[in-house]
């Protein structure tokens, strides 16, 4: 079960891969996810984790713009790919919105909600990821890989 | 998100819409579900349920498989293995 920390890394031992800033339309997430996926393909990331990272950043890219920036274009949003010297991958995702407290959410598996049409973004990525952390107040998200 | 959901969101809405309420659904070269198209399978599924429909799923892919387990509506779906068997499964 992955684990929401906001435990630090020692984040300058981390080598920056990508960092794209991008208005906040939902048709330019799918160009960020490939250049996304095609660095970690770079890195000889193993199918499936780079599946589980790509719906992940997935997830967290519709979610900031969506949410963070109301799809607004003149917004924008940042997706940082970094890893660290034991191949660890961390993705942070950055929106310019007022956050939110994931308090709020609720568990998707529960009976009542197994037929709602939203509420499984974040579960997902807590689901699919080792560690994820929401920084205050909340319009940051990182979230990494083991 | 993207084309691929608003497109499946529009078959849908037109198919039910003119009366249909059973569907096969061909994941094939699916290799993802998001959270977006799993709220619109998972809705559209309780509409044709309301009207004693389905919606079966042929081929989703591992990865797909996983995700639905997940959030725990795998077992909200029945899967085959081809369009054959889903479509006779309506018989």
């Amino acid at each position: 079960m992955p684990r929401d920390s906001t435990a630090g890394h020692p984040e300058n031992e981390l080598s920056e891969l990508l960092n794209i800033g991008f208005p906040a339309n939902p048709d330019a997430i799918g160009t960020v996810a490939d250049a996304i996926d095609q660095a970690l393909i770079e890195l000889h990331v193993p199918e499936q984790k780079r599946l589980e990272i790509g719906l992940a950043v997935q997830e967290a890219l519709v979610n900031a713009v969506v949410h963070g920036c109301d799809s607004d274009s003149s917004k924008e949003v940042r997706c940082r790919l970094q890893s660290d010297r034991n191949g660890r991958i961390v993705i942070t995702v950055t929106d310019p919105g007022p956050g939110f407290s994931t308090d709020l959410l609720s568990d998707p598996k529960r009976q009542e909600d197994l037929y709602a049409d939203h509420g499984r973004g974040v579960y997902l990525i807590r689901q699919l990821m080792d560690e994820v952390s929401f920084v205050r107040p909340g319009n940051e998200i990182k979230m990494w890989k083991y | 998100m993207g084309p691929a959901v608003d497109g499946l969101r529009q078959v849908f809405e037109e198919s039910l819409g003119g009366g249909d309420i059973c569907f096969v659904l061909n994941l094939a070269e699916v290799p993802m579900i998001d959270s977006t198209g799993i709220g619109l399978l998972v809705r559209f599924l309780a509409s044709t349920k309301k009207r004693s429909g389905n919606i079966k799923l042929v081929q989703p892919s591992k990865f797909a498989v996983q995700t639905l387990r997940l959030v725990g509506v795998l077992n909200l779906f029945e899967i085959f293995e081809n369009d054959d068997a889903a479509v006779e499964s309506f018989a």
